[in-house]
């Protein structure tokens, strides 16, 4: 690879040359996502790099199953959601009790207004805490609802459930996380 | 909803509040997930996850079959 040619690629691309080409390809195209969702799902850097690390080592050893059947997005990210929901089970849920996101959803007041934020270092740790105090399920629905490759449909599937299901439960997460964002001033 | 009207009524939505934004010195997001996207904008990916991959691949790579075994078949 020349010069030029290593400048103008992407962050995500960095490296991947030292990976099976079919595996540099989908990690060039899909570990930002990945690791957004491993890290703002499980809230920790370290366990997102962990995760993100063995999302894709089993996709390459399933690479197999994987080609002509959905898209590389959906395939990658159902291998992620099962694996952070393990690595969540194994250590978070023992800890954290958190309500229902539906019970939340009825206490929740003011969640409809804009999210107004001043650009600062700290606006991750505000928006990892706003979705720590979600339960899983809205979490999940939320973050997948805003990677903008994914369809409702796809959402729905990712998830078990309708397009119509994920219309709805998205409303109601939109409000919690709003109020809860709103909590983190 | 179709994936193209979602797209396109979230783009119109960003830029709408993007130019609100860059009135009043603060960015505005009108729903959670346009904030995340832009968090998710400028999270990087830690590059230690490729040569840690690498290093994972290189040492599942199974064992070379002895010289032996390819003579006897």
């Amino acid at each position: 690879m020349n010069q030029a040619c290593a400048e103008s690629q992407s962050p995500e691309a960095a490296g991947t040359q030292l990976l099976p080409a079919e595996l540099g390809a989908l990690y060039s195209a899909h570990s930002r996502a990945i690791y957004y969702l491993a890290l703002r799902f499980l809230g920790d850097p370290q366990k997102a790099e962990d995760a993100t690390h063995d999302v894709f080592l089993k996709a390459l050893r399933h690479l197999d199953q994987f080609r002509g059947q959905a898209a590389a997005r959906t395939w990658l990210y159902r291998i992620a959601i099962n694996h952070c929901k393990n690595m969540r089970q194994a250590w978070h849920e023992r800890h954290v009790l958190p309500g229902s996101d539906s019970d939340f959803c009825e206490r929740a007041a003011g969640g409809d207004s804009p999210l107004r934020v001043l650009e600062t270092k700290e606006l991750g740790a505000r928006i990892q805490q706003a979705l720590d105090g979600l339960g899983a399920e809205y979490r999940l629905l939320l973050l997948l609802v805003s990677d903008q490759e994914l369809s409702y449909e796809q959402v729905g599937a990712l998830t078990g459930q309708s397009a119509d299901a994920v219309r709805g439960k998205l409303f109601r997460a939109r409000k919690a996380f709003a109020a809860l964002f709103a909590k983190t001033e | 909803m179709n994936q193209h009207d979602k797209f396109s009524a979230g783009r119109h939505q960003e830029q709408a509040g993007e130019a609100q934004a860059a009135r009043a010195g603060v960015r505005e997001f009108q729903t959670a997930e346009e904030l995340l996207r832009h968090d998710a904008a400028q999270t990087a990916v830690p590059p230690e996850i490729v040569r840690r991959l690498s290093q994972s691949i290189a040492q599942s790579a199974p064992a070379r079959r002895p010289w032996w075994r390819k003579l006897l078949g």
